[in-house]
């Protein structure tokens, strides 16, 4: 294991408290993903006429929706979307944007300023300004969400990469790997890159932070995941008109993206 | 006027200094002497009351006597600056770099004093003429980094002066500087001691310094005084058997007697060489011009050589050797190296060639990748060059190396960080050797290291060159060791070589 894994793990022995908890409330958000896969306690999609607007109580721990739907699968299963998207959206964002960045940190010149301008292009937009406008040419969907996202977190990622390997491209070790005779890309992503998994790992979880948002927002915009599927922000959406007569049905889904977004926070805090 | 008695400090539960009493009167200038981790600068920093956050020190510092360390944070105040004044050991990062260097040395004043605006000018102005600043009324509007090393150092001191202090601290305020100018600092520094009647604590890791300028000494180790006395009585009768090992690790520089075989052929021919920078810009549109920095250029070195290559910072020591590496950009000329008999050059872009050639650098701290295991880094070569090895035949190429340099075997699972200064030293040396070079360019090897440590890596250097006859390109601004370590010494000077043949009259 190298030292930004060992610096990224060693946190739980740490006394860093914040740390502590925001990785308890991510392992337990984690685990109600995984037992959603075997088992909700109703079906997320069923509809129940006769038990529209149940208020919370045994059958029906988080009460149910308009439909008569179960809350409390609903967020399981919402739960669910919103992590893979969020998880996607991220892989896509620091994948590409960690190799962009690296190229052109390392190679400068003519690439670094083309790639660079184009990035600074994509920054201009706020990011989910940019991900509508994909939306609108692709469709809506959960993989057209995953692609819009994705592209608009790449230029923030390139940006951080790119900065690092700047600076790293000075140190001797580079030189070092340079008079064994190393290629440049070994040199980027087998020397370098180690080197910046730590910062990596901090804007990663921030990142996850910004997509669990941006897809709450855009699916509370009715253009992400589309009905009976359920994500944490379309449920949202569709809890506003009953605000006041079933409460219960937006704070369900409200509280789980402040626990997410806590836990990613909370994470992320000792390593920026 | 200063007197600690049993001073401990340390950081949270460790005790870094553990409970040393010294003392310093006016006029005097107090040389504390150790290695790093001996706690000399934690020393210092309790004195000017500038420890860190979960530091912490105990014990008395008694100051014209007044206990400073029972003072609150307030009253202490008063004294930081005023009374107490320190010169940093970096004047790059002690000065602000986005304030006027006039307004920075003002600073203490407009603490401390109720002073008028013109009476302030008026002292600041005095006092860089002191400090030996030239046209103090220009540098007044001027930012640090339009100053030169010299000239930055200069203002700290001035700004150390500005409220006429008793206490002057110096934690290693030359080392960041060349020879002639750290011999111009010096003086200064001394001058406006005796004259203003001050005392000076200096804290330096330079034992040559420390004898010539100061007028007592004590040396410290792990937190303790070991030894107290002048600078004769501490160099040339030491009591104690750590002193005298110190001394006996300076290096000596009686010039080395042995010659080169004289059978031996040349191994490197560097034939009109040149390395050019980029010139910048005047404006966008105007075409990239080249500066030559280093000027045709030649010279060889022989088989089981050490030849010594010296200058001035700045004067391209560093960048021809990084050219010869073919690390520059811009170069033109020969670079030939030859193993027997057979001419190969290395300047062609074929990476193939480069491992004949291998460097060792100056700063171990950044020339391991941080994110490896020594093992790792050191099988890295073989893992590119000779891929036929497999995984047990590395490790033991490694295990050997690290033997050679005399480094244990269980060193290949520890991370760069887990490393001393002479560890990492050593490993720079074992991956040079490992790559099977001729020849080895040392740029600074040891000039990061404290003495002991840097006599054993010169007496390394020395013993695998005896041991494998590979040659050395030596660079190194220490004339001293340049003496004791080569055969032949090139002069480098705005670019250009001489040579020097009679290295007795090398100072």
């Amino acid at each position: 294991m190298d030292t930004g894994m060992k610096r990224f793990f060693g946190s739980f022995k740490g006394k860093n408290i914040y740390f502590k908890i925001g990785a308890f409330f991510l392992l337990f958000l984690a685990l109600v993903v995984i037992v959603s896969f075997f088992y909700t306690p109703y079906d997320p999609a069923k509809m129940d006429g006769t038990a529209k607007f149940t208020p919370p109580c045994g059958a029906h721990p988080f009460g149910t929706d308009n439909f008569g739907r179960d809350i409390l699968s609903r967020v399981m299963a919402g739960l669910q979307d919103t992590f893979i998207i969020a998880f996607s959206v991220v892989l896509i964002g620091a994948g590409a944007g960690s190799f962009i960045g690296a190229l052109t940190g390392y190679y400068g010149g003519w690439l670094d300023e083309v790639l660079m301008r184009l990035n600074d292009m994509l920054t201009a937009f706020p990011s989910v300004l940019l991900a509508l406008v994909f939306v609108s040419l692709w469709g809506s969907g959960t993989y057209e969400i995953i692609g819009a996202l994705g592209i608009a977190f790449i230029p923030s990622f390139a940006r951080l990469v790119r900065g690092e390997v700047l600076k790293l491209r000075e140190a001797d070790f580079v030189d070092s790997a340079r008079l064994m005779g190393v290629s440049d890309l070994r040199i980027i992503f087998v020397h370098i890159f180690p080197n910046i998994l730590p910062t990596l790992f901090s804007a990663v979880a921030i990142g996850f932070n910004n997509a669990v948002l941006a897809e709450s927002g855009m699916s509370y915009l009715g253009i992400g995941v589309t009905p009976p599927d359920a994500s944490l922000g379309s449920m949202l959406s569709d809890a506003q008109g009953y605000l006041l007569n079933a409460p219960w049905y937006a704070l369900a889904p409200g509280i789980t993206i402040i626990f997410l977004i806590l836990g990613f926070s909370f994470v992320s805090e000792k390593h920026a | 006027m200063l007197e600690i008695r049993n001073l401990r400090a340390g950081f949270l539960q460790q005790e870094v200094v553990h409970g040393i009493s010294l003392h310093a009167d006016a006029g005097e200038i107090v040389g504390i002497i150790g290695e790093s981790g001996s706690g000399k600068s934690v020393t210092a920093l309790s004195v000017a009351g500038l420890l860190k956050e979960g530091a912490w020190c105990k014990g008395e510092i008694l100051f014209h006597d007044v206990d400073l360390n029972r003072l609150s944070e307030k009253q202490r105040r008063s004294y930081k600056g005023k009374e107490i004044s320190m010169i940093f050991q970096e004047p790059l990062t002690s000065l602000n770099p986005v304030i006027r260097v006039g307004r920075q040395i003002e600073e203490p004043l407009l603490i401390h004093t109720k002073l008028s605006s013109s009476e302030r000018r008026k002292q600041v102005l005095s006092v860089m003429e002191a400090a030996g600043l030239e046209e103090p009324e220009k540098l007044l509007g001027m930012y640090p980094h339009e100053l030169s090393g010299g000239m930055r150092q200069r203002a700290m001191i001035a700004m150390a002066l500005v409220c006429n202090p008793s206490l002057m601290i110096a934690d290693e305020p030359t080392t960041a500087l060349d020879v002639t100018l750290q011999a111009q600092i010096l003086e200064l520094i001394k001058g406006i001691v005796k004259k203003r009647r001050m005392a000076c604590l200096f804290i330096s890791h330079n034992m040559s310094i420390v004898r010539n300028f100061c007028d007592r000494v004590y040396v410290m180790k792990d937190g303790e005084l070991v030894e107290t006395g002048t600078p004769d009585e501490i160099f040339l009768s030491a009591k104690k058997d750590y002193t005298k090992r110190l001394i006996s690790s300076i290096p000596d520089g009686i010039p080395r007697r042995d010659s080169v075989d004289e059978q031996s052929g040349t191994v490197l021919e560097v034939k009109n060489f040149s390395v050019y920078y980029k010139k910048k810009k005047a404006h966008f549109y105007s075409p990239a011009e080249l500066e030559q920095v280093v000027k045709s250029v030649t010279f060889s070195i022989r088989q089981g050589e050490m030849l010594g290559l010296v200058g001035q910072s700045g004067c391209g020591k560093s960048t021809l050797s990084k050219g010869i590496l073919g690390l520059q950009s811009y170069t033109s000329g020969e670079v030939t190296y030859i193993q027997n008999g057979k001419k190969i050059s290395l300047l062609d872009k074929s990476s193939k060639n480069r491992s004949y050639l291998q460097m060792v650098f100056q700063d171990p701290y950044s020339s391991l990748n941080p994110a490896k295991t020594i093992g790792w880094i050191l099988s890295e070569p073989l893992r590119v060059l000779r891929k036929n090895l497999n995984a047990n035949a590395r490790k033991a190429r490694v295990f050997e190396m690290l033997g050679a340099v005399g480094l244990s075997e269980d060193l290949a699972d520890r991370y760069p960080g887990e490393l001393s200064g002479g560890q990492r030293q050593r490993v720079c040396i074992a991956l040079a050797l490992i790559q099977g070079a001729g020849v080895i360019i040392a740029d600074e090897p040891v000039s990061a290291l404290d003495v002991t440590v840097q006599k054993q890596i010169l007496d390394l250097i020395k013993e695998l060159q005896l041991r494998t006859g590979i040659s050395c390109l030596f660079i190194s601004h220490d004339m001293a060791i340049v003496r004791q370590m080569c055969h032949r010494v090139l002069v480098m000077k705005n670019g250009e070589l001489t040579e020097m043949t009679d290295l007795e009259q090398i100072k």
